[in-house]
């Protein structure tokens, strides 16, 4: 009888619409804080609610494949690049706190607008006669990636814009998910590849450019013109 | 066997020059390496021709006369940039550039870096064009990126650092729209008949059933697919990473992001054009690749005209072209995309050429810049004047240079097709990068007399310049039959007919 909830598919919707409210609210408490290590462990926690949804989704259809790409991205995603970016954080010294052009408060409100906007778009992906997810998922996904693009142009520190192109991909993982159940597991592990790939070098990138500079204010990166 | 073979060899190549000890290794494994891919690359076309389309792995590699032209086109800039860039970093070690160790160790280390990254970077390109599968096409392409981004910070200066992280960032940003509209362009064919999760992305199922795919999702993944792979291909306004990445990069890495490079993030667009003008017809694609690249030409037109550094106006004359080649396969149709296959390999010749001639230009005169380039170049260095003066003619136009006759091929498509006013705009924006880049490089090459010393002779870099030469005046006046029938075969992949 225990086991009962979990063969049943209704209630895994359930489970799956929950850990995406979470995503989406660890997304606006990414824009609330200013700390770069806290930006870090969000975005870890973040990852590990996706491969969570993953592997629900998993679990409740039966698609073994889909175990793998959440697997990885618990490797990927929760493990490496979160150390290596605290890492990185380490040993760059980096003790202030960031400021964003835009204060608190108001771009706490702009990213609950661009949620709206995130559920207007996904509204015109909703056919109640289908399989697959409920749009809310979507919504988030879509979310996500609004407010990625916001983080990027509204905090000009280098490493901030590495973990906001990051978070994009998150967004992405979720819209896939919620949409098709997923890539092609080939497609998939090709993505997280780069995911990995990317975060390295971009990281080697805002290290060389935090010796060089003495900074990681990307709108010091002024000199070519033209 | 032949895809894959053009798959491993590169990156046996990066291996080979990984763990090398001495430069000259580096130098022979890198050239051994390519020119294998060369040949694999011809035959590879000769398959094609003779079959149709290769495939291998159940469909996994996949090429048709499309991506064999592509292949091709890479493959000869790789070979060409390859011997030229022996010279060229043996020239840079020997002044300093790659840093003053006195036991070499560093320089060392940055040729390293150099010979190990070029074939990983055409090791992904190669990809790109034998990748069956849209998402492991779009993996390919960001592969591309994250390849090349060590290859523009090279010289570790403080403008490299900059353009590589405008570089990464925007490409970054542009390949994640690129990958939303792959998501889109799945979503919209996953519930064909018999599409099973992996044949669900390749390009080869979707293309037969183009006429089923979700239309409204289509539309979408257009618009998105043409933001990312456009931003790849530096379609204005998403250009602005252009100039940076190409004015700071070593001249042979540059030769290879403005040609072979561009050629690939257009091939990946045109692969989603294909799937889109078969789903929604060809006017909503046409449209909006239209706008995007009269726009990449008109904005090109005053940046040249007021430039001042010798690789940023041939960067802006790639957006130029870019979108000269957008703009031709949004007239589509028979005309506008043979215009558009001719245009992608003349221009592929051409401004590789125009690059290593910039470089030698560059590496004698140890500046970009019009205003120190003193003396004129013609009679510094004879051979690289004439060779520079012929290649500039050819990347503006003029006839009897090959471009011209694509470029008229297009403004015919545009008036054939009824886009008067498209026909009218390309020839009016034309006309202005003409004027601009002629005024410039004109005076550069053919300046009043100065006083630097006469160029010494460098075998490598000469020679590399002397071969594409001849095959620029070769294929102005004499296009060999296969090619141009490989040139058609692939204008009839994106055509239909």
């Amino acid at each position: 009888m225990l086991m009962k909830p979990f063969l049943d598919m209704q209630f895994g919707e359930r489970i799956i619409t929950l850990m995406a409210a979470l995503v989406l609210v660890l997304q606006i408490a990414v824009v609330a804080q200013r700390w770069i290590v806290t930006h870090i462990r969000i975005f870890a926690i973040q990852s590990f609610l996706l491969a969570m949804i993953a592997a629900t989704i998993a679990w409740f259809n039966h698609a073994p494949h889909i175990y793998i790409a959440a697997g990885m991205t618990l490797v990927v995603k929760v493990i490496l690049v979160p150390i290596f970016l605290e890492r990185l954080v380490v040993r760059m010294e980096i003790r202030e706190e960031i400021k964003p052009i835009i204060n608190v408060p108001l771009s706490v409100m702009i990213s609950g607008g661009l949620t709206l906007l995130g559920y207007v778009v996904a509204e015109s992906f909703f056919k109640p006669d289908e399989p697959g997810l409920g749009h809310n998922e979507l919504a988030v996904a879509i979310s996500l990636f609004l407010i990625g693009f916001f983080t990027m142009i509204n905090r000009r520190k280098a490493l901030t814009q590495v973990l906001a192109l990051l978070s994009l991909e998150n967004g992405l993982f979720l819209a896939a998910i919620s949409l098709t159940y997923g890539m092609p597991l080939i497609v998939e592990l090709g993505i997280l590849f780069d995911v990995l790939v990317a975060a390295m070098v971009l990281g080697i990138l805002v290290y060389r450019i935090r010796e060089t500079f003495e900074s990681m204010d990307v709108s010091l990166l002024r000199r070519l013109r033209g | 066997m032949l895809l894959l073979a053009l798959l491993l060899i590169p990156v046996a190549t990066a291996a080979a020059s990984y763990f090398a000890r001495r430069r000259a290794e580096m130098e022979r494994a890198n050239l051994v390496g390519f020119g294998i891919v060369a040949l694999v690359a011809v035959a590879l076309a000769a398959q094609v021709l003779a079959r149709g389309t290769v495939s291998l792995a159940n469909g996994f590699f996949y090429a048709d006369a499309l991506s064999a032209l592509v292949i091709l086109l890479t493959a000869l800039v790789a070979v060409v940039c390859a011997t030229y860039s022996i010279g060229y970093l043996r020239d840079d070690e020997q002044s300093g550039e790659l840093g003053d160790d006195a036991t070499g160790k560093e320089q060392l280390a940055q040729l390293r870096m150099y010979y190990t990254l070029t074939p990983l970077f055409v090791f992904s390109m190669m990809f790109v064009a034998v990748a069956n599968n849209l998402g492991v096409m779009w993996a390919a392409i960001e592969a591309t990126t994250l390849v090349s981004v060590f290859l523009v910070t090279f010289y570790g200066k403080v403008t490299s650092l900059e353009a590589a992280w405008k570089y990464a960032i925007i490409g970054g940003v542009g390949l994640s729209m690129a990958l939303f509209g792959t998501l889109v362009a799945y979503y919209a064919g996953h519930k064909l008949a018999g599409s099973d999760a992996l044949a669900g992305l390749n390009w080869s199922v979707l293309a037969q059933h183009a006429a089923q795919l979700d239309p409204t999702s289509m539309r979408l993944a257009f618009v998105l697919i043409l933001m990312g792979y456009g931003t790849k291909a530096g379609l204005a306004p998403m250009h602005t990473w252009k100039p940076d990445a190409y004015s700071e990069a070593p001249v042979p890495s540059a030769a290879i992001l403005s040609t072979a490079l561009l050629n690939c993030a257009l091939y990946g667009l045109i692969r989603f054009y294909i799937l889109t003008s078969r789903c929604l017809g060809a006017e909503y694609p046409s449209h909006l690749l239209l706008l995007f690249g009269l726009l990449s030409m008109g904005i090109s037109v005053p940046f040249i005209l007021v430039q001042k550094n010798l690789r940023r106006l041939l960067a802006y004359s790639t957006i130029e072209h870019g979108g000269i080649m957008v703009a031709a396969l949004g007239l589509g149709g028979p005309l506008g995309t043979l215009g558009l296959m001719l245009h992608m390999t003349f221009h592929t010749i051409a401004k590789t050429l125009i690059f290593l001639c910039a470089g030698n230009v560059q590496q004698h005169f140890k500046t970009d810049l019009f205003s120190e380039i003193k003396g004129s170049v013609i009679r510094v260095m004879p051979l690289t004047g004439v060779i520079f003066f012929m290649a500039m003619l050819a990347v503006i136009g003029m006839p009897p240079f090959s471009i011209f006759q694509s470029e008229f091929i297009i403004v015919r498509a545009a008036v054939d097709g009824g886009h008067l006013l498209t026909g009218v705009l390309i020839v009016l924006f034309g006309t202005g990068v003409f004027a601009g880049a002629l005024m410039h490089v004109s005076g550069m090459i053919l300046g009043a007399k100065g006083d630097t010393p006469v160029a010494p002779r460098r075998p490598w870099c000469d020679g590399s310049l002397l071969a594409l030469a001849a095959a620029l005046v070769i294929i102005g006046f004499w296009v060999p039959a296969p090619l141009l029938e490989l040139i058609r075969g692939a204008a009839k992949v994106v055509s239909g007919q």
